[in-house]
């Protein structure tokens, strides 16, 4: 166990090595400058040359690798070039919107999909399951900028039942901040519950055909108990490893859902700074995102010893 | 187990639910806070340092200038005490300053922090140092009075002076000590108080201000510092900001796309603002390199664009755009019609000729632009035609804002790049008639005109001077105006008090 977690560890650390020099290369490949972007339309080329060498970006670009590996190592991902604040604190500032947003989002995608998903794997060929599997489908496929337009529209502008965009004001509690959070996080859990809604019920077919499932039934255990104790049980890994897959890309930043609902989430910061060049920033919000797809990769898969005592790592 | 976990879901997700719900349904609204959405996060609260029109809008209530603009766009005092009184040659300008001006630091304002801050917008201003070179020193004659000597005279000066973007903002002398500042201090009616970034910048009262005391006008005069505080609110996506404004969230939405006019229109808490006109779409034109070199093949491009099926494709709605030739609109000074013969001649066969009088070779026309305004998208792809129609060869480089920022300063990759504007108040304000700029437009008889323009002072005569450019402009094809184009806003119906305006001000606003 202690040499898989290292192992795991150090495979962690590869990644972004991997991540952090791609990141580096890829933003300063891509073209476009953020000083000329920063000083607007009337300046002039030699304003922007002037704002460059200030801001650091004439230095060839073996040495602005290495300095922003070497401080990278020190857990110092550079400053922003556009807020003028070091990267992890402007991360820091995304964390809260973004972590509760994948939360509730993932909560309503459970709620919606694994008693879904579960009754239609019993009663396969019902009614039930093809409307499931119908709405599964339409929920997967209707983009979700789509829906969120939609329900911004109908529930927050017409209803007034939620907010329409943002979240909230200097004065704003948790409380009130994460009344933000409703609406991107029905659209975002009704778009996520499609894809744990199939998996499930995949799962619980090629479960409920097996042996075991035929032996405890004939030994005269309730149905609930068959399904609920021995069935999903035994289904439950491929279902945690997409719940766990969905987690790390909610976490990573809903970036349309986020835009559409202006939430300064993760996301939303990284389209802000593709679209200002902002380099430490697109490099920073990459190796975090990286870090925490590992990280939840990892904490799945160890999900999976806590469900199956057969598992050994 | 796994019975009590699904259940247990449900049911902290039907309590957190219903909680929020609560929560938000029940939250107050500030009556005595502007929430105004803006299209994003300004890049700075330094507005020397930047000429973007955001920039403009917010830092305009927290740093003031000498000279602003009233609703006619004529110059008028703000920290000076008056208009300047200059000399007959034109060269000196002596500002008397107004006493008892605190800065938001608690140090009142002298003629040595004006000096300063002069003196760093000729450096590091793009505007300023646009004039640098004109102005010999500016100097403090007095605890509240200062001069500036020029070389030669200059009259678009006041105007440089009065502009809030890439403005000459007074500071404390104190701030003043790197290339960058590192907190804003200004005189004006609001101070920053908290800034989270790409989430909001609030604003409250600056309770030692001291207005102008005459009848408000533009944004000149009295300042009534009505709301207690202004939220600028950076809501990047315009269907957000219409969804936010409608629903109330925003008393005040900036940059609203013009399909949500009739909604807006028929919204009962809500009403559209229209700025009528706003700006003008403009084809910059590469003389340095290229193609457009050329004056027969930049006459054969003027021939050639149909302008009023590129505004139509642009816009829609003829609600939002005019097909107008005047480089200035209806109603301003600026106003003329030199020239206009030349404007919307959509005329393919006289391109033609003009191209095989230019021993056109079909090297393509590079149309530079971007889809981040969609509406350049659409005039580049309905000019393409036109050209094509007349026998050029279109390349179309389309790219994101970022790179075209980049691109446009490579004279090397482009022929044309496209861009917009709001109408000036002045016209030197621009960049696009001097020589110096990134065009490159240099043509003996116009810099001639543009140098008597600038440092003509007589008003009148300076509208002959400017019809004689506008002139120039249609004759040498140095820039080509598309048309005039409306911007729409949104605002509550409680809101009162905003004048529609290219940078618009909430310090006098007021909510019912």
């Amino acid at each position: 166990m202690t040499s898989y977690l290292l192992r795991r560890i150090f495979g962690l650390l590869v990644v972004v090595l991997i991540v952090l020099t791609i990141a580096f290369i890829i933003v300063r490949l891509a073209p476009g400058d953020p000083a000329a972007l920063m000083l607007g339309p009337e300046a002039t080329p030699e304003d922007a040359v002037a704002l460059r060498a200030q801001l650091g970006l004439d230095r060839p670009i073996f040495l602005q690798y290495l300095t922003f590996a070497a401080n990278a190592a020190r857990g110092d991902l550079g400053d922003s070039i556009f807020f003028n604040q070091p990267v992890l604190h402007v991360l820091a500032a995304r964390a809260e919107p973004t972590i509760f947003l994948a939360l509730f989002s993932l909560l309503i995608a459970l709620v919606i999909a694994t008693p879904i998903g579960i009754y239609a794997a019993y009663r396969r060929g019902s009614w039930l399951d093809q409307i499931s599997i119908s709405t599964a489908m339409l929920a997967a496929s209707v983009p979700s900028f789509w829906t969120g337009l939609m329900f911004q529209r109908y529930f927050a502008t017409e209803l007034g039942w939620f907010h329409a965009a943002g979240y909230g004001g200097p004065d704003a509690t948790f409380i009130e901040r994460m009344s933000y959070l409703i609406l991107p996080s029905i659209v975002l859990g009704i778009v996520n519950s499609a894809l744990i809604l199939r998996f499930t019920r995949t799962s619980m077919l090629d479960i409920l055909g097996e042996d075991y499932i035929r032996t405890a039934r004939s030994k005269g255990m309730s149905e609930r108990r068959v399904i609920l104790r021995h069935a999903l049980k035994n289904a439950a890994i491929p279902i945690i490893t997409v719940i766990g897959l969905t987690f790390a890309l909610l976490v990573s930043g809903a970036v349309v859902t986020e835009r559409v609902f202006n939430i300064p989430g993760m996301g939303n910061l990284v389209v802000s700074a593709v679209l200002r060049r902002d380099y430490p920033v697109i490099q920073g919000t990459l190796i975090v995102v990286a870090t925490l797809y590992v990280v939840i990769n990892l904490l799945t898969d160890l999900c999976y010893l806590l469900i199956d005592k057969r598992v050994r790592y | 187990m796994t019975i009590s976990f699904s259940a247990g879901l449900g049911r902290i997700t039907s309590a957190l639910t219903v909680a929020l719900m609560v929560t938000a349904l029940a939250l107050p609204a500030r009556a005595d806070t502007v929430n105004v959405a803006i299209i994003g996060e300004p890049d700075t609260f330094d507005p020397m340092m930047s000429t973007k029109d955001v920039v403009s809008i917010v830092t305009q209530h927290f740093v003031e200038t000498l000279y602003t603009f009233d609703g006619s766009w004529s110059v008028v005092p703000l920290l000076a005490q008056s208009l300047p009184d200059i000399s007959n040659n034109g060269k000196t300008y002596r500002i008397a300053l107004r006493q008892g001006i605190v800065f938001h630091d608690g140090s009142a304002m002298n003629s040595a922090d004006v000096v300063a801050s002069l003196n760093r917008w000729l450096t590091v201003a793009t505007r300023g140092k646009g004039v640098a070179d004109k102005i010999d020193e500016v100097v403090a004659t007095g605890s509240h009075s200062i001069e500036i000597r020029m070389n030669e005279a200059y009259s678009p000066l006041l105007s440089l002076l009065a502009f809030s973007n890439s403005a000459a903002a007074i500071y404390p002398e104190e701030i003043l000590t790197g290339d960058t500042i590192d907190q804003v201090i200004g005189t004006g009616p609001y101070q920053l108080v908290d800034h989270v970034p790409d989430q909001y910048i609030q604003m409250a009262r600056f309770d030692d201000y001291v207005s102008r005391s005459e009848p408000s006008n533009g944004a000149g005069g009295t300042r009534t510092q009505a709301p207690d505080e202004i939220r600028f609110l950076p809501v990047p996506d315009p269907n957000t900001r219409v969804e936010g404004l409608l629903s109330g969230q925003y008393h005040f939405a900036d940059g609203l796309p013009t399909e949500s006019y009739g909604r807006i229109d028929g919204a009962s808490g809500a009403d559209p603002v229209l700025l009528r006109p706003f700006g003008w779409p403009i084809f910059a034109i590469n003389h340095k390199a290229g193609l457009l070199t050329d004056l027969n093949i930049r006459q054969a491009l003027q021939a050639a664009l149909p302008i009023d099926d590129m505004l139509f494709a642009a816009f829609g709605d003829e609600n939002f755009f005019v097909v107008d030739a005047p480089l200035y609109p209806e109603g301003w000074a600026w106003r003329n019609n030199a020239g206009v013969e030349y404007y919307n001649q959509n005329d393919p066969t006289r391109a033609a000729g003009l191209l095989k009088t230019a021993n056109y070779d079909d090297t393509p026309l590079r149309i530079l632009t971007s889809r981040q305004y969609e509406f350049h998208f659409k005039m580049a792809e309905v000019a393409k035609v036109g050209l094509e129609a007349a026998g050029f060869a279109v390349h179309m480089d389309v790219v994101d804002w970022a790179t075209l920022g980049q691109r446009r300063n490579d004279p090397a990759l482009w022929d044309i790049y496209i861009t917009h504007s709001p109408f000036l108040p002045e016209p030197a304000l621009t960049s696009l008639y001097a020589p110096t700029s990134r065009l490159g437009w240099k043509e003996k008889e116009k810099d001639d005109i543009l140098n008597n323009f600038t440092t003509q002072t007589d008003p009148a005569a300076r509208r002959d001077l400017f019809a004689q450019l506008q002139q120039k402009v249609f004759e040498d094809v140095g820039f080509i105006k598309i048309g005039g184009f409306n911007a729409l806003m949104g605002k509550s119906s409680d809101l009162d008090g905003v004048a529609p305006s290219p940078w618009p001000f909430f310090w006098n606003a007021t909510l019912n």
